[in-house]
This record gives C-alpha cells, sequence and structure tokens, in this order.
C-alpha cells in the first residue's frame, strides 16, 4: 500500500492541498462569526476566553501547511507535474549558455573583457610603481618597461574595433547569426514535436531518488531541449574564437621573447639571494598579467553588441515560448528555481531544503516500517516496534557480577579430555549475567522508544529527587542554605558543557545520556518546587498550625497542594527542555534515538530525513504535553480559580 | 508617533525590503573576488602561495579564504553561493553531496594521505591476523566519513562480519576517550590529536603496508561548483597551476614548515608530523593516474558511493565519473 500511496503523491497532495485552502477559508469564517456572536457577553483577559477555538486552531495549522506546501514547492508538483521537466529543459538552455554570456554584460555589470582590462590595467600600473630599480641593471629596466608598455598597448589593440582581426569579425558575426537562428525554432513553435520513447519511460518528478527527469517528455520540452543541442558547438565556437590581428600576434611574440630574454639572462649586478629572488618573482608577476592577455580573449566592447542583441533576443524568444511555464516558475517555485548540474536537474532554493510534505510522509513511512530486512527503519534498528524482552537480561542487570565473585570455590576449568565441567558458581554466574532462560516479556523498542525511555526515566529521577528537595528548601532554612549555593553553581552551566565529562564518567551506555537529561530536568524541578513552597499563603499555614496541625500534615495538606501548579508548570518546561537537550546526548555515542538518526543524517544533508526527525520530535513533545495538561486538569481543578 | 512621519518610514521598510529581495534574485555579478573554502589544521604546501597572495596575483582577483569545520559545511556553503572553491574537501562529503544533487565538480586532487586508522585495543590482542575476534564487538567511528570509508574496507578486507559489530557514531575526540575508558574495543579515528590518544592504548587494525597492499587510501579533491567552473575556467585553471606551482616550489624546509604551519594554526612539530605523511601528486601525475580513463579519482569515488549509497539510491557508479574532469589541470 505504501508503494502505491507514494506513486500517487502529487495526486493525493493535490487533494489535500485543496482540502486545506478550503479548510483554511472556512475556520476563518466560522472564526469570525463566532468572535462576533460572543464579542457582547466576555471580558478581556477572562481566561475563559481562551477555551474551545478550535477553528482558530484548524486555521492555524492549513495555514502552516499551505506554507509548507508552497514554499517546499509540493504545490507546484502536485497542480503541474510536467512542470519541472520543462523547466529543466530551459535550465539546460541557461547551462550551455554560460560560457557566452560570461562574456557579455548581461546577467553581471560589465563586460569581461571590460573587467580583464580594468583589472591588469591597474595591476600593470602597480607593478610598474614596485619595480626594484635598485636591484636591476640599466638595460633590464628598459626592457622590462617595454614588457609593461607592450602589455598596455596589447590591451589598446585588443580594445579598438578597427584592429579586430577579419577572421574573428567572421566568426563573431557566424556565432551572432546561429545564435538569432535558433530564435526561429522557438517561433516556430512545438506543435509537431514528439518526445522520444526513452523520455516518456523516465520516472516521474520527484517518484526515484532523481529528483527531476532530465530527457524532455512534452513537446514544449523538446524544443527546449532541441535550441539546447544546437547551443552547445555554438558556445564551443564562441569560446575558440582570439583576437588575434596580425598586428596582435606580432605583439605577443615579440613581448614573449623579450620577457625569455630578460629571464633567461643573468643579472646584471651581483645580488644576495633576496636581491635574487626578489628579481625572479618580480619578472613572474610581469609574466603572469601577460599571459592573462596572450590568449586574446579580450574583444572591442562594440563588437560584443551583436552577440548580446543575439543572446536577449534568444532569452526573450525563450521567455515568450515560455508562455504559462514562466508563470509557474515565477509564482509557484519560489528560489532560484531549477538548476541544471552536469549530471541532472535539481532543485534549488526553498525546494532543495523543505522537502515536501508528501515526501516526508513517504520517508516516515518507510522509517516506520518494522521490517528491517526489507529496508525498513533506520541503521538496524525499527523506528517504534516490539521485541521480547529475555527477563534474564532484567536480572542479570539488577544482579553484579561481583556478588558471585566473592562466593567461596572456583570457577571451572577444561578438563583433560577437552570437557568443560560448570561448577555451581559458573550457573549463577550465567544468572547473573542473563545467559539463562527464564521466559520472556513483550517490550517496546526502536529509536522513538529509546529517546522516550531516556526523557522518561531523566524525568522521573528529575522529579522524584528534585521536588522533595525544592520543597524542603522552601520550607527549611538548612535545606536552603545548604543547598541554594550547589544548586545555583550547576543551574546555569549549558547541559552540553557536561559532555565531555559524560564519556569518561559513564562510558557509551544509556546512563551517560540519562544523566545528561537528568542535570536539566533536575534544576528545573527544585526551582519550581521551592517557588511553589515558599509562595504559600502565610494566612493558610499559620490557621492550619493553630488548629492543630502538625507539621508533617501542614507539608502534605498545605504546602504540597499550593506548590503543585508550579511544579506541575515545572514538569512541563523540564518536558520541553529535556526534548531540547536530547539530540546533544544522543551526539555523544549515537546506537538509537532520535537523535541519533538526525545527527547522522546531518553528515548527508539528507534533509527529509531531518525534516522527519524534527517532525517527530515536535509531535512527541506536543503528545507529551497534551498528556500533562490532563494532568493538570485533574490534579488542580481549582487553578487560577482561587 | 504621528500618521505623517510614519508613513515615509513604513514605505523606506517596504522599499528596503524589495531591494533586499531584488538582491537576491539579481544576476551574480562578474567574478572579481574568488571565495574558496578550506580546513584549519590541514597543512598544505599552498597555504604559502595563500600567505604570499600568490593566488591574488596570479589570477588578477582577490581571493578570500575561509575555514571551515567539515566538508558537508562546504558543500553547504558551496550551495548557497558563497563558496567558489572548495580546497581540500574530503571525498566522503563530495560523494555524498553529488548523492544529494548538488551542482559540484571535482577538478582536482589536493592531498593523498594514508587511510584513516582503526585502533584496537591493547589488552585485546586482536592484530589484522585474527581479526575476526571483532565479531560481536562494539566500535567507535564516526558515520559517513573517510573513517568510515576506511573501516568499511578494513573489515570487508579482513573478513570481518560487519552485522556482528556494534557501530556507535562518535566524533574521533570522543572515539579515543571511549577506547581508553574500555566502552568500546575498537575506534576509527581521524585527525592528529585524537589518533596520537588513541595510538597510547590501542594498535592500528593495518600497518601502512598492509594498508598499501588492500589498496585502502584516502585523498581531499578540490571541488567547485559548476557555475564558476563554467563563468571562469580561466580563473580555476590559474588557481589549480598557482597549487601545482606551490606543491612543486615544496622541499619540506624548516623555513616553509613554519609559514604553513602559522597559517594553519598548529606548531611546528605537528606540521611537520602531518605534511611527512602526505603526498601532494603534481598536475600531470594527477592527469596520469588520478584523472585518467578509469582512473583512481573516479574509481574512489564509486567505491565510497557504494559504501555510503542508500538503499534505492540512484546509480552512483555511471553519474560519478561525470563530475569528476581533470580539463582544468592541463
Amino acid at each position: 500500500m505504501f508503494e502505491w500511496l507514494s506513486d500517487n503523491r502529487a495526486g493525493f497532495a493535490l487533494v489535500i492541498l485543496i482540502g486545506l485552502v478550503i479548510a483554511f477559508g472556512w475556520s476563518i469564517r466560522i472564526g469570525i462569526e463566532q468572535t462576533r456572536l460572543r464579542a457582547r457577553d466576555e471580558v478581556f483577559g477572562d481566561p475563559e476566553r481562551t477555551r474551545g477555538g478550535w477553528y482558530w486552531a484548524l486555521c492555524g495549522v492549513s495555514a502552516l501547511m499551505l506554507v509548507w506546501f508552497y514554499y517546499s514547492w509540493g504545490m507546484a508538483r502536485a497542480v503541474f507535474p510536467k512542470a519541472a521537466n520543462e523547466l529543466c529543459q530551459v535550465a539546460k538552455i541557461d547551462e550551455s549558455l554560460a560560457p557566452i554570456t560570461a562574456a557579455l554584460s548581461i546577467r553581471s555589470r560589465y563586460l569581461k573583457s571590460t573587467t580583464l582590462v580594468v583589472r591588469n590595467n591597474e595591476q600593470l600600473a602597480a607593478l610598474e610603481a614596485a619595480m626594484p630599480v635598485d636591484i636591476l641593471g640599466r638595460t633590464e629596466i628598459a626592457r622590462m618597461q617595454t614588457i609593461i608598455g607592450q602589455t598596455r598597448q596589447l590591451m589598446v589593440i585588443m580594445s579598438s574595433p578597427d584592429a579586430l582581426g577579419g577572421s574573428a569579425i567572421a566568426e563573431l558575426a557566424d556565432v551572432e547569426g546561429r545564435l538569432l537562428g535558433l530564435s526561429d525554432i522557438l517561433n516556430a513553435g512545438s506543435a509537431d514535436l514528439v518526445p522520444s520513447a526513452e523520455a516518456l519511460a523516465q520516472p516521474k518528478w520527484g517518484t526515484s531518488e532523481v529528483e527531476i527527469p532530465i530527457l524532455p517528455m512534452t513537446p514544449r520540452g523538446v524544443m527546449f531541449d532541441r535550441i539546447n543541442t544546437e547551443l552547445v558547438p555554438i558556445a564551443d565556437q564562441f569560446l575558440q574564437i582570439r583576437n588575434l590581428s596580425p598586428e596582435v600576434e606580432s605583439l605577443i611574440a615579440s613581448t614573449a621573447e623579450l620577457l625569455a630574454t630578460v629571464k633567461a639572462a643573468p643579472s646584471q649586478q651581483r645580488l644576495d639571494e633576496v636581491a635574487e629572488k626578489q628579481r625572479r618573482d618580480y619578472i613572474k608577476a610581469l609574466e603572469r598579467i601577460f599571459r592573462r592577455i596572450d590568449d586574446a580573449t579580450i574583444f572591442p566592447a562594440a563588437s560584443m553588441a551583436g552577440i548580446e542583441q543575439a543572446v536577449e533576443t534568444l532569452y526573450g524568444a525563450v521567455s515568450r515560448a515560455k508562455g504559462s511555464l514562466g508563470w509557474i516558475d515565477a509564482v509557484f517555485i519560489p528560489g532560484p528555481g531549477i538548476v541544471k548540474s552536469r549530471t541532472q536537474c535539481t532543485e534549488q532554493g526553498s525546494g532543495r531544503w523543505l522537502p515536501k510534505p508528501s515526501d516526508v510522509v513517504a520517508t516516515f513511512s518507510t522509517l516506520a516500517n518494522p521490517d528491517i530486512a526489507g529496508g525498513g527503519g533506520y541503521k538496524g534498528t525499527t523506528l517504534l516496534w516490539w521485541k521480547w524482552l529475555p527477563v534474564a537480561k532484567v536480572v542479570g542487570f539488577l544482579i553484579p557480577d561481583v556478588l558471585i565473585d566473592i562466593l567461596p570455590g572456583r570457577y571451572g576449568m577444561h578438563g583433560e579430555d577437552g570437557s568443560f565441567q560448570p561448577t555451581y558458581k559458573d550457573r549463577l554466574l550465567a544468572v547473573a549475567q542473563g545467559d539463562v532462560y527464564l521466559g520472556a516479556v513483550p517490550m517496546l523498542d526502536g529509536h522513538i522508544w529509546d529517546s522516550m525511555f531516556r526523557v522518561l526515566v531523566a524525568l522521573s529521577l528529575g522529579i522524584l529527587l528534585g521536588v522533595p528537595l525544592g520543597i524542603y528548601m522552601g520550607v527549611s532554612r538548612f535545606f536552603k542554605s545548604f543547598f541554594d549555593p550547589m544548586i545555583e553553581l550547576y543551574r546555569p552551566v549549558p547541559p552540553l558543557a557536561w559532555a565531555p565529562l559524560i564519556l569518561t564518567i559513564f562510558g557509551i551506555q544509556d546512563d551517560g545520556k540519562i544523566f545528561l537529561l537528568f542535570m536539566v530536568a533536575f534544576a528545573i524541578m527544585v526551582i519550581s518546587a521551592r517557588t511553589g513552597a515558599s509562595g504559600t499563603q502565610l494566612s493558610k499555614i499559620r490557621a492550619s498550625h493553630s488548629l492543630g496541625a502538625t507539621n508533617g500534615q501542614i507539608l502534605r495538606h498545605v504546602i504540597l497542594p499550593n506548590a503543585l501548579p508550579e511544579i506541575l508548570t515545572g514538569v512541563r518546561i523540564a518536558i520541553g527542555v529535556c526534548w531540547g537537550t536530547l539530540v546533544a546526548a544522543e551526539m555523544l555515542a549515537g546506537t538509537t534515538g532520535i537523535g541519533f538518526i538526525e545527527n547522522v543524517a546531518r553528515t548527508v544533508s539528507d534533509y527529509e530525513l531531518i525534516w522527519v526527525t524534527i517532525l517527530i520530535m515536535g509531535l512527541l513533545g506536543l503528545l507529551f504535553d497534551l498528556a500533562m495538561r490532563w494532568v493538570i486538569g485533574r490534579l488542580i481543578p481549582w487553578r487560577g480559580k482561587g | 508617533m504621528n500618521k505623517l512621519t510614519r508613513k515615509p518610514k513604513a514605505i523606506a521598510t517596504w522599499l528596503t525590503a524589495s531591494l533586499a529581495l531584488a538582491a537576491m534574485v539579481a544576476p551574480a555579478k562578474a567574478a572579481d573576488s574568488v571565495n574558496v573554502a578550506f580546513f584549519l589544521e590541514w597543512a598544505t604546501p599552498n597555504q604559502i602561495a595563500k600567505v604570499d597572495k600568490v593566488y591574488d596575483e596570479a589570477m588578477g582577483v582577490d581571493v578570500n579564504w575561509t575555514n571551515f569545520l567539515t566538508g558537508v559545511q562546504m558543500t553547504e556553503a558551496m550551495l548557497a553561493g558563497d563558496i567558489d572553491i572548495a580546497f581540500s574537501q574530503g571525498l566522503a562529503p563530495f560523494v555524498t553531496a553529488i548523492q544529494q544533487g548538488a551542482p559540484l565538480k571535482m577538478v582536482a586532487i589536493a592531498v593523498v594521505y594514508e587511510a584513516n586508522d582503526c585502533f584496537v585495543r591493547n589488552d585485546l590482542g586482536i592484530t589484522s591476523a585474527n581479526a575476526s575476534e571483532l565479531e560481536g564487538k562494539t566500535v567507535a567511528v564516526p558515520l559517513n566519513t573517510m573513517a568510515d570509508f576506511a573501516f568499511k574496507k578494513y573489515m570487508s578486507a579482513l573478513d570481518v562480519d560487519m552485522s556482528t559489530l556494534t557501530i556507535v557514531d562518535q566524533v574521533p575526540a570522543d572515539g579515543a576517550v571511549s577506547l581508553a575508558d574500555g566502552s568500546v574495543e575498537m575506534a576509527c579515528i581521524f585527525g592528529g590529536a585524537s589518533a596520537s590518544a588513541a595510538g597510547e592504548v590501542g594498535t592500528p587494525i593495518m600497518t601502512a603496508q598492509q594498508k598499501q597492499d588492500a589498496g585502502i587510501f584516502s585523498f581531499d579533491v578540490v571541488s567547485v561548483t559548476e557555475k564558476f567552473a563554467a563563468e571562469n575556467p580561466g580563473l580555476l585553471r590559474t588557481f589549480l597551476e598557482v597549487t601545482d606551482e606551490a606543491n612543486a616550489a615544496w622541499t619540506g624546509s624548516d623555513a616553509q614548515v613554519r609559514k604553513v604551519a602559522a597559517d594553519a594554526g598548529m606548531d611546528f612539530n605537528t606540521t611537520k608530523d602531518m605534511m611527512a605523511d602526505f603526498e601532494f601528486p603534481s598536475a600531470a601525475e594527477q592527469l596520469a593516474t588520478y584523472f585518467n580513463k578509469d582512473g583512481l579519482a573516479a574509481s574512489g569515488a564509486e567505491s565510497i558511493g557504494l559504501v555510503f549509497k542508500k538503499p534505492g539510491a540512484w546509480n552512483v557508479d555511471e553519474k560519478i565519473k561525470r563530475v569528476i574532469t581533470g580539463e582544468f589541470l592541463e
């Protein structure tokens, strides 16, 4: 069933999407109606006003879901399942045109030639000013100045439209013509184009690991793909064009020769090692600038105008041919959109790091699949399932091995015939180590359970130890003064700060992680119980005292009930903070747990998995909190009504 | 605040917001600076060129170097458009990035080094000769790193059944501590300090010679965004050329090591030891043995891809070759 669901997720997403839009609008209508209805008979600040209001919850949830659908491009995929494939073909054009556009001022501020001329002239000027005249001979200085002058001259000639070589002019015109010719393909339309059978057999957008099918699956896509095929050789041709007039060529040759002479000639003065190196470095710097220019890719600004025009025309034609695709891209695909790289088309922007709700459901169902051999679970552990827990394991956990060690007698040894006769100590040791069968009980298992187990144990310990201590700190001078410095000293320490110590104190088992969470829960419980206890109204304590209550009775019947609201609020906060610390705790030495999944997913940038773990943690936190609200409603119904 | 003053302010806010938006969608301007990612505490000869501004001079643009902690972060920064070239990105993060559909390219090999070691606690008496005794033991591994890759290679070379091992995900520093505490029987480690700590209580499961015989080794790559490679092939070529020159000029002299150590943020001796284990293949060597047909770059990346492959992931072996190119080294 999962397969079927996941193959049709775009369709389901569409249904859900429509449902969400309806829910959003409808809940707002109901909400406004209800608000109007009750506006007269409610007083601002009355807590009763916050009761009910499920329609606003529906409104909030559906708004959140809609935002999610929109920014993850889930809306685009559900409504326009073919758009990505078509946009991929357009992205191919962008990719193939990139070598040409990089030389133009389209999509950047300056021509590449302009940047090169300005940058190289600046550096030549700097180099000229920094010429180490004191270590160079007169001829050398003259030669280097000639090199600098000629390099400048090269740029001057290359920038002049009059000096542009005939072949370069012809080639540029040819490229321009070929680019303009492409617009004709687009203008002719896509009516009689058919996608290939191979293309149609590709998996659809998002149904496989390949995000977006790369071969064109629609007539319009075929048209764009055809442009791309034509563009590749044009771009190659453009990259081959050199601004090499005979003038330029002779100047390059003479400069290169001069450079070689300077490099080969020994220095005219006797130089020490440092100065010699300085001289060599200077020549090298000069050569570098020259070599940037001698590949003759600087063109006169005017000569690029035709190509710019042609590229603009092509872009114009492409965006006209895109038609509705253009506004789908602009409206439904926020961010940089679909980008073609060497081997594939990928979603870039929010579509990349925010997985679609349907994909998250698919990832979750794979995770939740208890059949590990069939690809379910994560790293060999299920998400949440059950298993048989041998009772002997628990027994073995409870009985320390040392207990057997101190009993009289010896452990068995293998006999002369190679057999082994266990003694009574061996048998007891087997029990203490859980190596016997004492029956089994069903037990929860999996990442979620492991995380929950850690949180629950830490929380219970925190409550059991923290609440009594807090209450006594609220009523006793000794407890308050003795424990206050200790608690206040460790409370502000962030839980992660303990992490380096925990590994070496507790090792890699659960106890270290539980301790980390316990530290968090304990401080919160102490503080809240203490605040609750010390906040008890004095008149109530005095009244019960004068009615003859003992200390214990005052504690049980007056202080504890009065502290309960604060304690329960503390529990709620502690639960939240424990979940918050879980990822850090499970980073210590991860083998299982939700935090472990997230930590591993992070190392491979698996955003779907990361979001699934975030959602699971959020939902579990919500579940805990709902349970706590129920407990609070049962335990302290009088809260806020005194 | 009256209405009159409020309105222009609202307009101004709106204007700034839309300007910021426009800046976000505006096309990238021509490269007048190149952003390079690198690792601190990972000494390479080209740091001399970096310190001496040879890159800036040769490329004619400002070269900004940004320090990263992990290769995955380098990938993220490249995707966000903040980094053009990642120098010495680990092969593992590069391959996982490609698997996740990142538009990146491998254009050169930065460093070749011995595969990360897996240390077995000395008191167990387990060596490569009786490695099968590891079965049923606990191993600390930083998952999805080059150390993880090396670990899997060792286990298959030594014929250890990995399904019987309990694998604990620990960063190297923690792994070394757990090994010393006896919480784990084996720890796979990268990084100098952690490796020496683990070496105190453990022995590598395979010697350098055995690793070489089994063909287990690691290398870091120079990766770039496809956009940068397409738009500025000249700059990229010069970058690799300067790197190659710096590697060729490397003699390991004390003055050179000191310079690199200062830039890498390490002390002299650690730097020297680290670099003694490194190899920096020249452009010609890279073209001959790494980027040739069926070269080491593709086969290494492919084998990593197969190790880290998600069930049902796309065909790594077919596609990874196409993002590996030596054309910028020529």
